[in-house]
């Protein structure tokens, strides 16, 4: 009876010391911007209004491996972390770091897309599972970033574009690295700005990718340039 | 202190139980290397391997219930897809490919004849959304099996959780195909000293030896390596093999070696099944090699077998026929499951 009651104890000292720590854990929240709007995939201001326009029907990536650095050196790291960030998913933008209370950085980083030795590492679960639509079926992979709408600047059948990115093996790895120099705050907001990078894209000639390419790996590299920071 | 010694023996019966449940599935001769699979990531057991072993047979796979893993994939045939050059899937859709012949396949590094998978858990992912073969996918595929009267409870047995997901079908059907051991040919037995070769094998076995055995490498059969055999391209297919993955001029033409392995019953040959009989294999070898570039430097000289020489090797090559794979019952359509079920 004693031993009930000291589990007890035990079960709400673990759970009281879980939410009084997730308070002052690192949060993330991911919002894609476009022009000077923030903009969700459901929102009737993203369809084609002009020929400058576009309309996003799918905006899906992967940002793994969050890490933290003070002075150059690793202070922490979420261990085989996968986060799925579906435009079209309420909530799927946000994370926060377990464990991160203590935490004290100058500057983090961050994997836009999975890594080589998961990539042949066989199925797996969770943010990573091949239902996702996030994995190729024809050649083994996961694809990273996943862009697909309309433009009237395609000149393609219902003038679509579908951007899949991928590929983890030597010469076409379009796995990016994304860095921020930062204060140790607790609450970011990462900021992917879709006009900076469809700016950068001339969708008349370039509108499909979906193998991994020389293609697939610059247009990845503007995709990671196309991310800014917000600490708040 | 009872209690102690109590959970500690429990502990160690569970050990003992998981570690043999796994020895008994995976039975392997001791001249074979050490497999490449990692189990510790998908530890085999009865059921898994079971609900493995339905879903390679469950036609619910693809996209109009009508084709399965099984169809292009015959036990009897080593699991392949005989009397077709180029195999056929949904809806009599003809193919890109001669369906490889299933074996041995916790020994393979990479999967399909390019190399285009990279892991047995990922394989089934190709044919299965493939517009030709089984034109599904499997998001869809995980919710018609978490809809049917069977599955969910066969899943709670195999993984212990009734939600269905793409991981456990994947890792299922692994399962099954880990299981696809085929290690009883005369060969084998002659390799475990329990019965020899008639003279004119044993004949063929040397000429295999010093002609063949650096890419189709024993006891596999196989070097698991992509390699141009000399084969000239066909232009209504313009398949360049391996290239396809890596877009390296370097590998051209190269297609992954297959075992030689129940070669009897798993024709026809080559990547696109041009070849019929094993004589007009070894005629290849002898005066069809097409040079190129890429061409294997084991191939750089024909192989010139005088005809007697022929007949030995492919006696030779017939004791690499096994018929306890072929007709192992423990591979066969799950008659009794699917049979029950359809009264339901």
């Amino acid at each position: 009876m004693r031993n009930v009651k000291y589990l007890f104890l035990a079960v709400f000292l673990f759970v009281h010391s879980f939410t009084i720590g997730q308070v002052n854990a690192i949060k993330f929240k991911i919002l894609p911007y476009y022009s000077t709007y923030q903009r969700s995939i459901n929102d009737t201001a993203f369809q084609l209004s002009s020929a400058s326009d576009y309309k996003i029907d799918v905006l899906r990536f992967y940002i793994a491996n969050i890490r933290f650095y003070k002075k150059d050196s690793l202070v922490y790291q979420e261990q085989k972390s996968f986060h799925l960030c579906d435009a079209s998913i309420p909530n799927s933008n946000r994370f926060l770091m377990s464990k991160s209370e203590n935490v004290t950085f100058d500057k983090f980083q961050f994997d836009l897309g999975i890594d080589s030795t998961t990539n042949v590492s066989g199925a797996m679960g969770g943010a990573l599972d091949p239902t996702n639509g996030m994995y190729w079926t024809w050649q083994s992979g996961y694809i990273n970033f996943k862009l697909e709408g309309r433009s009237n600047s395609c000149d393609t059948r219902n003038n679509e574009f579908q951007f899949h990115l991928g590929g983890y093996a030597s010469p076409f790895s379009s796995l990016q690295t994304v860095t921020f120099n930062v204060k140790n705050s607790r609450d970011f907001i990462l900021v992917l700005d879709l006009s900076q990078l469809l700016n950068n894209v001339d969708l008349a000639k370039q509108n499909h990718i979906m193998s991994p390419s020389k293609e697939a790996v610059k247009f990845s590299k503007l995709v990671a340039q196309s991310f800014r920071c917000i600490e708040q | 202190m009872k209690a102690k010694v109590l959970l500690l023996i429990v502990f160690s019966i569970f050990i003992v139980a998981f570690r043999s449940g796994n020895d008994n599935l995976f039975v392997v001769p001791a001249y074979f290397p050490k497999p490449v699979y990692n189990f510790e990531k998908n530890p085999l057991s009865e059921q898994k391997v079971l609900l493995g072993r339905l879903l390679f047979y469950d036609p619910q796979l693809s996209r109009n219930n009508m084709i399965s893993c099984a169809s292009c994939h015959s036990q009897f045939s080593a699991f392949t897809h005989i009397d077709h050059a180029l195999s056929h899937g949904i809806e009599d859709k003809i193919g890109f490919r001669n369906s490889p012949a299933l074996m041995n396949l916790a020994w393979q590094k990479s999967f399909m004849r390019d190399g285009a998978v990279n892991h047995l858990d990922v394989q089934a992912l190709a044919p299965l959304s493939n517009p030709v073969e089984m034109d599904e996918s499997l998001v869809h595929v995980v919710s018609k099996l978490q809809q049917s009267k069977i599955y969910p409870q066969l899943f709670y047995n195999a993984f212990g959780d009734s939600i269905i997901t793409g991981e456990h079908t994947l890792k299922a059907i692994s399962q099954f195909m880990l299981t696809l051991i085929s290690a009883n040919s005369k060969y084998d037995s002659v390799m475990r000293n329990e019965s020899v070769f008639t003279a004119q094998e044993y004949n063929g076995y040397q000429l295999f030896k010093k002609n063949c055995a650096s890419c189709h490498k024993e006891p596999l059969f196989t070097n698991d390596e992509f390699m141009n055999n000399g084969l000239a391209l066909d232009s209504s297919l313009n398949d360049f093999g391996r290239y396809r993955v890596t877009k390296n001029t370097e590998d051209s033409l190269k297609f992954k070696v297959p075992t030689l392995r129940n070669i009897e019953f798993s024709y026809p040959y080559m990547h696109d099944g041009r070849m019929k009989r094993i004589s007009e294999v070894l005629d290849h070898y002898s005066f069809g090699i097409q040079k190129s570039k890429t061409l294997a430097t084991e191939l750089k000289q024909p192989i010139v077998l005088s005809p007697t020489e022929k007949i030995d090797l492919t006696a030779f090559l017939l004791t690499l026929t096994d018929k306890s794979f072929l007709f192992n019952p423990k591979f066969f359509y799950p008659k009794e499951i699917f049979q029950s079920t359809a009264k339901d």
